[in-house]
């Protein structure tokens, strides 16, 4: 459970967010809408540990009921998928996702988690391809497969389908979708599509509507 | 790079560049004021000053480093700019562009002994016309190299300076928007050269003045291209400097710093000037540029320049084909065009020789410029944490300009105040010394040529991979620099090239005791045997080409070889479980 208590935000004392609260279930996605430069990405920064320092912001965030906000990046084990699917353009694709899964896991083990998430992506051929090789629909698949793999605690998506092509989003949703029930942890979306917000069943919160 | 207490060690690199600067200048301008405790001397006096302008020599020699150290700048941008204009976006240039970067890797030691081959009275031009259109039977008695104007200086100084001035033109035609500037002044009809003049030149001047500046300064001060190429008695002031440093009466150096002293009030007289001449330019022109006139006589000003520049161009590809054919000649006698008897004998004589000075110039650039690699990525680091957590961005850094302090000075004096420096800490004669001042001169470029390719690296990355999990180091390495590979490659050849060219700091750090194939290049190139200098000055242009080569091959297939050599180890060690990245 992933819940935003009193969430504010302001950029050069102007408030762009104020007073937002939610919970998020495990295996449940909550999608944000709101046009660009309401402050849906900085929320996202809040939530992972990375927000810039022009931008102050009041609130708290708890995952299981252990307040988030006041650790550090590296204690949050947050996992983030952006429009860019930053796959690691050097490394194969099975290396990408060897890179994600955590180093305590044996080598025997890691590789059979990597082969598995694979086959799930229907490219088993494909673990010494480069990601160049990989279509943008597969890029995306990875990057999520990549970033699961990493045993994330909680998952944020930032517009991550916006970059795909409208014929491929249907699927990726969907293969998002399932692939955070199946892991079982809160997800929070970011979108500007009322498309995605539907496709991923959950509710959904409109920002910049009220707001002054 | 996951750096803590950045503001601490800004500061430790900032000083670190400072101190060497204090202590050269130091060292220079207390010896030129009578101040010298080595040699006994405790007052300062204006004597040495007396001493220097007493010199008819230093008269002399001050014209013609101002002849040389103006001349050679104006030519060579008078011609890229020229070439630039004539060729730009057109196919063919394109292949002149991709024979740049040998040009630039190359020392200029080793092109100024190619011209020497080419253009001396006995050298190849005289004999591809002789004597069936001359007549000569045996070299002429005239003089061409080292003439006592410094024409042959200015040349061989040109053909460095130009493909250095063009390559930083080429640079900057994307953010002048050179491309499309044509295209809407072509369609108001105007003419290629004349839009050059009018619209492109002006808006590229400000952008490349600082690289105008290191060749202003490189022109007034050089020493070994001088020494090889330039005229003697009286020679250009940076080399009767030297020697009055080097003469056995010690008493001689103080005259000599007040001379280091006033090359350096040269060059920042020159530049100052140089700046003013270029404002009333400006102003002169300005009308003109508006006129509405499509043609104008003065594009014929940047046609000649294009005939120039090719034939100067030329000239550096004659001269440096030479190397290896004086390398390889056994029997070449005065008029014939070629040896008439080929032999490796020459090389297999020198080998040993040839052998200890590559080992030596080696491992100081491979040294030195590893050290300005990982400084340089340091001090980018640094700088990339400052613009980012600051809120003024984009302030100038204050590694951005001393960085460039140390190519501006003059070598000759600075180098000595730090030799000093190096004698009381019982370095000179060492490697170690050799390597640090090395590294004065390479790591500018390196920190130059990866400054822009690091800033501009996409930190998501990073981030990305420090979500993934948590080891901050080995994602620097793994992922940052593992994609920063090309620049660094690149960053390495340029560092590389510049410590093979290096003289003066050899010389003056090692005393002797190390020669590098450019020292001993230099040094023999006055004596004749022209078969070992072309096999020095040759293997002193093939390591920097081939560094350059690697340097540009080798990271594009980097990952596909990684992963061919991986996938070879696996299906022979029939198992699945290697992984390494």
């Amino acid at each position: 459970m992933l819940s935003v208590k009193a969430f504010s935000l302001s950029l050069d004392g102007k408030t762009l967010i104020q007073d937002l609260n939610f919970e998020i279930a495990a295996g449940q996605i909550l999608s944000i809408m709101g046009p660009s430069g309401i402050g849906k990405s900085s929320l996202l920064h809040f939530l992972s540990g990375s927000l810039s320092p022009n931008l102050t912001t009041t609130g708290e965030a708890f995952l299981n009921n252990e307040a988030l906000h006041t650790k550090s990046i590296q204690d949050r084990k947050v996992g983030l998928l952006q429009q860019m699917p930053l796959l690691f353009p050097h490394m194969s694709i099975i290396e990408n996702l060897l890179f994600a899964i955590p180093a305590n896991i044996n080598k025997i083990e890691r590789i059979d988690m990597a082969q598995h998430a694979l086959a799930k992506l229907g490219i088993p051929d494909k673990a010494n391809a480069l990601p160049k090789e990989l279509s943008g629909g597969q890029q995306a698949r990875v990057a999520l497969l990549r970033t699961l793999l990493s045993k994330p605690d909680y998952l944020l998506l930032d517009e991550p389908f916006s970059k795909l092509d409208p014929a491929l989003r249907r699927d990726v949703r969907a293969f998002v979708l399932n692939e955070i029930r199946q892991a079982n942890i809160p997800a929070l979306l970011v979108t500007h599509d009322t498309e995605d917000a539907k496709a991923m069943e959950g509710e959904c919160l409109e920002l910049g509507v009220v707001r002054k | 790079m996951p750096l803590k207490h950045a503001k601490w060690i800004t500061g430790i690199i900032t000083l670190l560049l400072i101190f060497p600067i204090v202590i050269g200048l130091v060292g220079t301008l207390l010896p030129a004021f009578a101040y010298f405790p080595p040699l006994g001397e405790h007052t300062i006096s204006l004597a040495p000053w007396r001493q220097l302008f007493d010199q008819g020599e230093f008269y002399a020699s001050l014209k013609l480093t101002l002849i040389t150290g103006i001349g050679a700048p104006i030519l060579s941008l008078w011609l890229a700019l020229s070439l630039l204009a004539w060729g730009y976006q057109r196919p063919f240039f394109r292949k002149i562009e991709a024979l740049l970067s040998p040009i630039l890797a190359i020392p200029h030691a080793a092109i100024a002994i190619g011209l020497l081959f080419l253009l001396s009275p006995s050298g190849w031009l005289v004999r591809l016309f002789s004597p069936w259109l001359t007549g000569f039977d045996r070299p002429p008695n005239w003089i061409t190299v080292q003439d006592p104007y410094g024409v042959s200086l200015i040349l061989a100084l040109v053909i460095k300076e130009m493909p250095y001035l063009l390559y930083v033109m080429l640079a900057t035609m994307k953010s002048i928007k050179a491309r499309e500037s044509l295209q809407v002044g072509q369609a108001l009809g105007y003419s290629r050269f004349t839009l050059w003049r009018k619209v492109l030149i002006p808006q590229l001047y400000p952008i490349i003045r600082l690289p105008i500046f290191i060749v202003i300064a490189f022109s007034l001060t050089v020493v070994d291209l001088a020494l090889v190429i330039g005229p003697n008695t009286p020679s250009t002031l940076a080399v009767t400097l030297l020697r009055w440093f080097n003469d056995p009466d010690l008493s001689m150096r103080l005259m000599a710093s007040a001379g280091a002293i006033s090359l350096m009030l040269v060059i920042v007289l020159v530049l100052a000037s140089w700046e003013v001449a270029h404002l009333l330019f400006r102003q002169l022109t300005r009308a003109e540029r508006s006129n509405g006139k499509r043609f104008g006589l003065t594009d014929n000003i940047l046609r000649l320049g294009v005939v120039l520049g090719l034939f100067t161009l030329l000239n550096a590809f004659v001269a440096l084909a030479l190397l290896p054919i004086w390398s390889l000649a056994r029997r070449w006698r005065f008029p014939d065009a070629l040896p008439s008897q080929w032999t490796w004998d020459n090389i297999d004589r020198a080998m040993p020789l040839l052998m200890e000075l590559s080992r030596n110039t080696l491992i100081v650039a491979i040294v030195a410029t590893l050290i300005a690699c990982g400084i340089s990525l340091v001090m980018l680091e640094t700088k990339r944490h400052a613009t980012t957590t600051a809120t003024a961005l984009n302030r100038p850094h204050v590694f951005d300009w001393l960085i460039y302090v140390p190519i501006l000075l003059p070598q000759i004096g600075f180098l000595f105040g730090l030799h000093i420096l190096l004698i009381y800490l019982n370095l000179n004669g060492d490697l170690c010394a050799i390597i640090a001042l090395h590294l004065m001169y390479v790591l500018p470029y390196v920190y130059l040529t990866l400054k822009g390719p690091y800033l501009a690296y996409q930190e998501e990355y990073l981030q990305q991979a420090n979500r993934l999990n948590h080891r901050p180091w080995r994602n620097y390495v793994l992922v940052k620099i593992a994609m920063l590979k090309p620049a660094l490659f690149t960053a390495f050849a340029i560092g590389f090239s510049v410590s093979i060219a290096q003289y003066l700091p050899t010389l003056i750090a090692g005393e002797g005791r190390y020669s590098t194939l450019t020292t001993e290049a230099v040094a023999q190139a006055a004596s004749g045997d022209r078969k070992q200098v072309g096999s020095m000055a040759l293997l002193q242009a093939v390591f920097p080409i081939l560094v350059f080569w690697l340097a540009l091959a080798i990271p594009p297939r980097w990952t596909k070889w990684r992963l061919a050599l991986k996938t070879l180890f696996s299906k022979n060690s029939k198992r699945n479980q290697k992984c390494s990245v």
